[in-house]
């Protein structure tokens, strides 16, 4: 009975990161590609991500740092980025590398930072709710597993 | 007539997509191959893993050089999917000197924002198609069956 709730719970927690707009369809995509071969690629896959990107997110705000901004360098950082986290369904994460590439083609530096700002927020907090549902997910096990009867 | 029998029989398993040995191999189950070239580490593992999962053997390289020269090997591949930001050549340059060697092979343009001017480059270098990122099962899935009923 326990192992239900666990797992009612894990599917609870996985639909409110979609609910909040954290996440998009192409993390399903990820989901459908695990199997008993790579039973955890969704986890690694993140994991990897947030390894990866932390040196972009560094690249990006040491040019932003710069005077005069460098705004084709800045774009491109954010190109990159951008793919990464499209990859993954990162869905909020996305939208701001969106929005920050619109205001590297105006040329508004301003608008950059403040809306780097508010991507790091969107990262670290996606890492944060992805992390404690990886955990929880590992914990519980495949919804198999609670089926079989003992 | 025995030996029109075995004829008819033999006819018969081809049509199936038997060896008429009796073996019961498949005789035409077709692997497609592609060449990815991308230098983001996590679109590397995700598209390769879309794209094997739709059967599709896939090889990367990650800038334009690495595959103007696995190509000038002779190496061959049933789609090559190309993105724009990559190192020292970018994407629109390598796909026009890939067109320029004479290969012919279906060109896919992947890129993580999309824009008219970046579409109308690639068109214009010699991609058939343009796909913003991320690369999906579904589409890859699409792609393949358009190849297979060629």
């Amino acid at each position: 009975m326990d192992r239900n709730k666990q797992h009612r719970q894990v599917a609870l927690m996985r639909q409110s990161l979609f609910d909040q707009g954290l996440l998009d369809e192409q993390f399903v995509q990820l989901e459908e590609l695990q199997d008993d071969a790579n039973p955890n690629f969704v986890e690694e896959v993140v994991t990897l991500f947030y390894r990866d990107s932390a040196r972009l997110i560094l690249n990006i705000d040491q040019a932003l740092d710069k005077s005069p901004l460098d705004f084709a360098k800045l774009d491109g950082y954010m190109h990159q980025f951008k793919g990464s986290a499209s990859s993954i369904g990162a869905k909020k994460v996305k939208s701001e590398c969106t929005l920050f590439r619109e205001y590297c083609k105006a040329g508004n530096g301003e608008g950059c930072k403040r809306t780097f700002q508010q991507l790091k927020k969107e990262y670290a907090l996606l890492r944060k709710k992805l992390e404690t549902y990886f955990q929880l997910a590992r914990q519980v096990g495949p919804v198999e597993t609670a089926c079989r009867r003992i | 007539m025995e030996q029109q029998s075995k004829i008819n029989n033999n006819e018969k398993s081809i049509q199936q997509g038997f060896s008429p040995s009796g073996c019961g191999d498949l005789i035409s189950t077709r692997k497609f191959t592609a060449l990815m070239v991308d230098n983001d580490p996590i679109c590397q593992i995700i598209q390769k893993a879309i794209l094997e999962s739709q059967g599709v053997e896939t090889q990367f390289v990650g800038s334009g050089i690495d595959a103007l020269d696995l190509l000038a090997t002779g190496a061959n591949f049933d789609i090559i999917i190309i993105a724009w930001v990559l190192p020292m050549m970018n994407g629109v340059e390598t796909t026009r000197q890939i067109r320029a060697m004479g290969i012919r092979r279906k060109l896919l343009a992947v890129t993580a924002c999309f824009d008219e001017r970046k579409k109308k480059a690639f068109l214009d270098a010699g991609v058939d198609e343009f796909i913003e990122k991320p690369l999906n099962p579904k589409k890859v899935a699409s792609i393949m069956r358009e190849m297979k009923n060629d």
